[in-house]
């Protein structure tokens, strides 16, 4: 536990320890940086949207109205259409609020001075999976109604009778608890992955650099980290993307499932 | 003679670490090996699964789309299980 | 304050300080405020409740007003652009069906034309065919009125020569044997041997 707490030390390289880079003091009481980004991230889309729709829409989409459309369409073809059809289309402010939510509040992990991303707390993610769970199970009470729908889930139509004893216990599992807990691990554990890889190749870089003994050749290795963290930092915009992106996709599967029961 | 009593109010006390204390020190030395054991699972998995795809997605390349989508709804399933070994990795360094 | 003190044979002793400075135990205390977290993984109570309220808040905003104004601006847009799809679809119908009665009034006009050309060059042919069988048996009188005439000149010419050469014989016997043969003898053998004789 002290170790812990005083921070990580081998030959002179101090990782400081994970709550100072994870919490964040209060700026105003009850207000932190990541409480900030999620407000901002709110904040930004609504102002993108506001100025999108009130765009003259006849002429061709410019601007922050063509960024808008672009995500509508990324919504409406790539993942309702694949993953619910034409019937899921009224899903679409839902998954898009979420996408686009998601993603303002992955990408602060690699914009400088912030660097921060909101997902990386735990707080998001589980609000954000508890929300989809409720959202699933309420449309699927709602389609099929209470019983047919937990008849679906837990007894699956096409097993064999006698299989039901283990079946029953898996399905209720995997679909009551597993789903939002993996949910909200995948993308606050990417996050945080992501994140604590770019302090350790910055701490890396920073401490070869300003090596105080054997500095010729420390300097010159200390540009290896650093390549590492530019290709890191490239990367994880596209994890910022890609996790948005799944986070939104399973949960277009999720109603999906809960709308049409596989037959 | 007033310094003197201070350092004895200070009272510079030597323990060694508790059984609890050790324990902690153990199992952060575990954490690395069992955050390393839980990766390479969905390691060879993601592989399997990416190497499917860019195979199917050269034979029908008309159906690219389709096989994309289904391809990163496996590797989020496959990843959960390095996830959740990075999250145990977490729990047992620093909680 | 603690300390960690690593001893040489790699035993981890914790050393307490206890100070009474005012200053370090301000430090102390705001380095736990942020240092001495119940667990990172653990979510926080305020930006749970934050973030929830503020997506809460956007999907809300999103969902009663902008999505469906935008969605309307877009369905305004892609209707205009297929209405004006199906317009040109339409004048390009219109076009094509125009063409299609001016090729079918030329074809019909090339009918007549080629008819006409037809009907023209059958009343030429008949013509010029009957112009040729008269010019025809034209030459076939003519020829044959020819033949005639040559026939009549050859059989003169050798009614002279047969004369000549029953003259010319009748006159050789006379002076060979001394006396003068009879006339038709003489001139029946000259017809026999030119007309069995050799040409």
């Amino acid at each position: 536990m002290q170790a812990a707490e005083e921070g990580e030390s081998t030959r002179g390289f101090h990782f400081p320890p994970i709550n100072t880079l994870l919490r964040w003091k209060d700026i105003t009481p009850g207000i932190n940086k990541v409480v900030l980004i999620s407000i901002a991230a709110a904040l930004i889309g609504t102002v993108l949207f506001l100025i999108a729709a009130n765009r003259d829409h006849k002429t061709a989409p410019k601007g922050a109205r063509n960024l808008a459309e672009i995500a509508v369409e990324f919504i409406e073809k790539n993942i309702i259409m694949e993953t619910m059809g034409r019937s899921g289309l009224g899903w679409t402010p839902f998954l898009l609020t979420m996408f686009i939510f998601i993603y303002i509040c992955n990408v602060p992990g690699i914009i400088p001075f912030i660097q921060m991303p909101a997902t990386a707390r735990m707080g998001i993610p589980a609000f954000m999976a508890l929300l989809v769970w409720v959202v699933y199970n309420a449309t699927g009470i709602k389609n099929q109604g209470p019983i047919g729908y937990f008849k679906n889930v837990l007894f699956p139509p096409g097993v064999p009778k006698a299989l039901y004893i283990l079946v029953t216990p898996i399905e209720f599992i995997s679909t009551l608890v597993v789903r939002p807990f993996s949910l909200a691990v995948r993308l606050f554990a990417n996050m945080l992955a992501g994140h604590l890889l770019l302090v350790i190749f910055a701490l890396l870089s920073e401490a070869l650099i300003q090596a105080e003994t054997q500095r010729i050749f420390l300097i010159p290795i200390g540009v290896l980290p650093f390549g590492v963290l530019m290709f890191l930092t490239a990367f994880e915009i596209l994890v910022a993307f890609l996790q948005a992106y799944i986070f939104t996709t399973l949960t277009a599967v999720y109603l999906g499932m809960a709308t049409h029961p596989e037959h | 003679m007033e310094a003197l009593t201070r350092i004895a109010r200070a009272g510079i006390r030597v323990a060694e670490l508790t059984a609890a204390e050790e324990k902690a020190n153990s199992a952060a030395q575990m954490a690395g090996l069992a955050y390393g054991l839980a990766a390479i699972g969905p390691g060879v998995g993601i592989g399997i699964i990416f190497g499917k795809a860019i195979e199917s997605m050269a034979r029908q390349p008309e159906s690219a789309g389709m096989v994309r989508t289904t391809m990163f709804l496996g590797v989020a399933f496959t990843e959960a299980l390095a996830l959740i070994g990075f999250v145990a990795f977490i729990l047992l360094k620093f909680a | 304050m603690r300390v960690l003190v690593t001893t040489q044979q790699g035993q981890l002793l914790e050393v307490r300080v206890n100070a009474d400075d005012a200053a370090g135990t301000e430090a102390t205390a705001t380095e736990s405020e942020t240092a001495s977290a119940p667990n990172p993984i653990a979510p926080e109570g305020k930006e749970l409740i934050w973030g929830a309220g503020s997506f809460l808040v956007f999907l809300v905003i999103m969902r009663v007003y902008l999505f469906p104004k935008l969605k309307k601006g877009m369905d305004a847009r892609y209707t205009g652009i297929r209405e004006d799809f199906e317009q040109a679809d339409a004048t390009r119908q219109a076009a094509q069906s125009d063409v299609a009665k001016y090729e079918a009034a030329l074809a019909d006009v090339r009918a007549e034309a080629a008819g006409r050309i037809d009907a023209a060059r059958q009343t030429v042919d008949a013509e010029r065919n009957a112009k040729i069988a008269e010019a025809n048996s034209k030459i076939a009188a003519k020829r044959a009125a020819a033949d005639a005439e040559l026939a009549a000149a050859r059989a003169k010419v050798r009614d002279q020569v047969a004369e000549a050469v029953s003259t010319v014989t009748a006159r050789t016997t006379q002076l060979a044997v001394g006396k003068s043969p009879d006339g038709s003898v003489v001139r029946e053998a000259v017809q026999q041997v030119m007309q069995s004789g050799a040409r």
